[in-house]
């Protein structure tokens, strides 16, 4: 490619003509692909919130209550006089430009449909510039406890929320009896036999956990009177997370701290779940939402605390909370038209509608955390389990090394398959020859096992691959056992990457439609599933049903909200698993 | 090997060797015994029908040009060759009175008895004491782990530098550090012989001079079998040295004050002088 031109002075040139139009060439295309997705989840947002409807002075007003407020915590926690300068800058030009631009466009060019120019603004520069001043103040001291506090409320909300979720299919009855016979003696055990070294008890913890969840199995149709739901939910979970938040703190600072880090969120947690039944509201959930935010909550609050660093930090939660507040105070007082978004609480919580007024995803939210569930469960053991075994445990030679090979190369083939071909697979392997029937939850969990399960067991093997060989050679030395090079340096030096790579995977499953066709699942349900064997609909499924629907509402409003439920689940998914793997890497 | 990639260090070696060493007396028993053994990478002959005695509770250097077999001999120790599938071993190599080759012997229960220091240092990504009572952790040991760690990382002779700091990793220490953690790791299952293979050619001379005090102490208790390149340091710890030469045969052996003063064989004077290495 070096064409030496010997004419010219000094040692000639060197024409770099090719690598810089490549260079050019490839960064066009990225922020092409880039601005084309962006500018399409504009308009979804704006559909399902309904954005085109708003007034100006709504959205001032949301403006100056709820997103000045946070842009001015981030500016105070970055700390950082040329972060404001720029920040600023950037939101009063870009209010220039953008306004300028658009009057010039709508006059000269043509009408942009659905969108005016604050929308534009608010899109195109306040929410870049409020996401990465969130970003910068995130690293702050101040902002870090903040958004630590705010990560640990809403985290526990989805866990909480999820894990209701999934008591609508499990037994409550058998999960009462298999954690009081089986779990709890176990864990005890265990407990009892680190205290006092007795290896013994240790051991017997493994035989009577499994005593005791067969007899769970077998008891639980002989046994005739069970304690109320939430009395199950309050002694299986609720309890034990207060007491593993309550250790945890007593351990790090004092007995005091740590019996209120435990009992007052308990308290809050039953004192609402008892209240809840008033209020209309299911109170299981709202016993294990509580309980599931209060206590990280309280844990990371007595951290914050105790280190004394950054307590202002805390306020951010409220600071947002009051901002929705007293922006739509400010509204309702002033009369301002409001917009009415699609996504909101009720499309949350409501069964499908013929009306798109008052069609919900909420059947369908269970539905995909179900399978999801059981999906992450099945393709994690058998992901890791199979990678270990191809990584660790076959030789490279004779036929073993052979037979290794090839299960290699057709694990690696396995991944591109297309996900139609799966689907069928369910059908016919799932559904029809093990009777698992045909829609169910249960199938489409394994079916979408197997599809992400190539996906998991190649960045399971090359988390383990990456594991230097020293450490292994070190284990292996001491006189550790393959099993224990594997479960004690190679696997958590790998977990990261595993943790990564199946989160990712976990994030294409629960965004897949085909394999759903094909498995027969319902387009549409109107309950939510309660048992892993009754119909059931996923979130894609539903917003594809959505989109052939005749009418304009649904096609547009309602589907939109749709996407945007099913892309807010999956960043936060991808953001744990890069959450997950910043702080292994920082750890390590 | 050419004379083209001799060590710098060797070419003027008129190495002094440890002469008023108090332990030189050959008074000891036999640690480990290999006889007639050979090594095979496939068809490549690595060893070539070694026998010799290495006493106990003395130090043993191995000696000699990069490939000429000294870490293939050691690895056979604690049969870490097994994990090279292509590695075939014949003859016997004992160790106390048993052939560590022989059909009744657990390799993993082996290398329980046997500690090994590797050429880089390997801590395990864990905190310092998790390190150290990593051996104690997988045979399962019953007594305090505390106390034997501390007693480790002073075998060490790295406790006074992280005794405030056992919680931390065994990541966050120094190269030369690192590796007397290896050392106190595998110390602390109390091994009857420590391998190690060229334990200080990836440090700093002032930490390679700490590990070598340290070795010094360890042969108080252990058997200690030492790989390395550097020809002073043999001469400086070992009390007896073991020359391998080019095919993996086993020169000469003989109280390292003979090896560096008054070699038998002209190849390991040359060798020895730089000649050939």
């Amino acid at each position: 490619m070096a064409t030496d031109n010997p004419n010219a002075d000094g040692f000639g040139e060197v024409s770099r003509v090719r690598g810089i139009a490549f260079e050019y060439l490839s960064f066009g295309a990225s922020v092409f692909g880039l601005v084309a997705l962006g500018v399409l989840l504009v308009y979804v947002a704006i559909d399902a919130f309904d954005l085109a409807n708003a007034s100006p002075e709504w959205l001032l007003t949301y403006f100056l209550t709820l997103v000045g407020p946070f842009l001015a915590f981030c500016l105070y926690s970055a700390n950082d006089p040329e972060v404001t300068r720029r920040a600023l800058g950037a939101l009063g030009g870009g209010l220039v430009v953008v306004a300028a631009l658009f009057s010039a466009i709508e006059a000269f060019v043509a009408p942009i449909p659905r969108l005016n120019w604050q929308l534009a603004y608010l899109f195109v520069v306040a929410a870049p510039t409020t996401a990465y001043l969130a970003y910068v103040g995130s690293r702050g001291r101040l902002g870090a406890v903040g958004f630590g506090l705010l990560g640990r409320l809403v985290g526990g909300v989805a866990i909480g929320l999820a894990v209701g979720t999934l008591f609508l299919v499990f037994d409550a009855l058998l999960w009462f009896l298999a954690y009081t016979l089986g779990v709890l003696p176990a864990v005890g055990l265990y407990a009892f036999g680190r205290v006092r070294s007795a290896p013994r008890a240790r051991t017997a913890a493994a035989p009577v956990g499994l005593v005791g969840l067969t007899a769970a199995v077998f008891l639980r149709d002989v046994v005739a009177t069970y304690p109320s739901d939430l009395i199950i939910y309050l002694w299986t979970i609720a309890v034990p997370v207060a007491a593993a938040g309550a250790l945890l703190v007593a351990d790090r600072s004092g007995r005091t701290a740590g019996v209120l880090v435990g009992g007052l969120p308990l308290a809050v947690a039953t004192a609402g779940g008892f209240l809840a039944a008033g209020a209309g509201l299911p109170a299981p959930t709202v016993l294990l939402v509580l309980v599931l935010t209060g206590v990280p909550t309280a844990a990371y609050v007595s951290r914050v605390v105790d280190v004394g660093e950054g307590v202002v930090g805390l306020a951010l939660p409220f600071l947002l909370a009051a901002g929705v507040i007293v922006g739509a105070l400010i509204v309702e007082a002033l009369g301002v038209p409001a917009p009415d978004p699609w996504l909101d609480a009720s499309y949350l919580t409501e069964a499908p509608s013929r009306t798109p007024s008052e069609a919900g995803l909420y059947p369908a939210i269970v539905g995909s955390v179900i399978i999801i569930a059981m999906v992450a469960v099945l393709s994690f053991a058998l992901g890791v389990g199979t990678s270990v075994f191809l990584e660790e445990y076959t030789p490279e030679s004779g036929p073993l090394g052979t037979l290794t090979r090839i299960l290699q190369v057709n694990v690696a083939n396995l991944a591109a398959v297309p996900s139609v071909v799966y689907g069928l697979l369910g059908l016919g392997l799932f559904a029809n020859l093990l009777g698992l029937g045909i829609g169910t939850a249960v199938t489409a969990a394994l079916t979408l096992s197997l599809l992400i399960l190539p996906i998991t067991i190649i960045s399971a093997q090359e988390a383990i691959r990456s594991v230097p060989d020293d450490l292994r050679r070190g284990s292996d030395a001491m006189g550790a056992t393959r099993w224990q090079t594997t479960k004690n340096v190679v696997l958590p030096e790998a977990m990261p990457g595993i943790l990564t790579g199946t989160i990712l995977a976990l994030g294409r499953a629960i965004g897949e439609t085909a394999p759903l066709i094909m498995i027969g699942a319902a387009t549409t349900v109107f309950r939510a599933p309660d048992s892993l064997f009754s119909r059931f609909s996923a979130m894609p499924m539903q917003i594809y049903t959505w989109a052939g629907f005749p009418q304009a509402d649904f096609r547009y409003g309602v589907v939109a909200a749709g996407v945007i439920t099913l892309l807010i689940i999956l960043v936060g998914m991808n953001g744990s698993a890069i959450l997950l793997r910043n702080r292994a890497e920082r750890g390590s | 090997m050419s004379n083209t990639t001799t060590d710098d260090s060797l070419i003027t070696t008129e190495v002094q060797a440890d002469s008023n060493d108090d332990r030189a007396a050959p008074a000891a028993g036999t640690a480990v015994a290999a006889r007639d053994l050979n090594v095979f990478y496939g068809d490549e002959q690595a060893i070539d029908d070694v026998t010799m005695e290495i006493p106990e509770k003395r130090v043993t250097a191995l000696i000699g040009p990069s490939g000429c077999g000294k870490s293939t001999f050691l690895r056979c120790i604690n049969r870490m060759n097994d994990m090279i599938e292509i590695c075939r071993v014949e003859g016997d190599v004992e160790f106390g009175g048993k052939n560590v080759y022989g059909p009744n012997v657990d390799p993993v229960a082996l290398r329980r008895k046997i500690g090994m220091v590797f050429q880089k240092p390997n801590p395990f990504p864990k905190s310092i004491r998790d390190n150290v009572a990593y051996g104690l952790k997988i045979q399962g040991y019953d007594g305090d782990v505390d106390a034997r760690v501390e007693e480790s990382l002073k075998g060490a002779a790295l406790w006074d530098e992280v005794k405030d700091q056992l919680d931390s990793s065994g990541l966050e220490l120094s190269g030369g550090q690192q590796q007397r953690l290896c050392i106190a790791r595998a110390i602390a299952p109390d091994p009857e012989v420590i391998l190690m293979d060229e334990p200080t050619s990836a440090l700093d001379p002032v930490a390679a001079s700490k590990i070598e005090d340290l070795i010094d102490d360890l042969a108080e208790e252990y058997t200690v079998i030492i790989v390395t390149h550097n020809m002073q340091q043999a001469a400086r710890i070992s009390d007896r040295t073991a020359v391998f030469l080019t095919g993996g045969e086993l020169v000469e052996y003989d109280d390292t004050a003979k090896i560096f003063e008054d070699p038998e064989e002209q190849r390991v004077e040359d060798y020895i002088t730089g000649k050939f290495g």
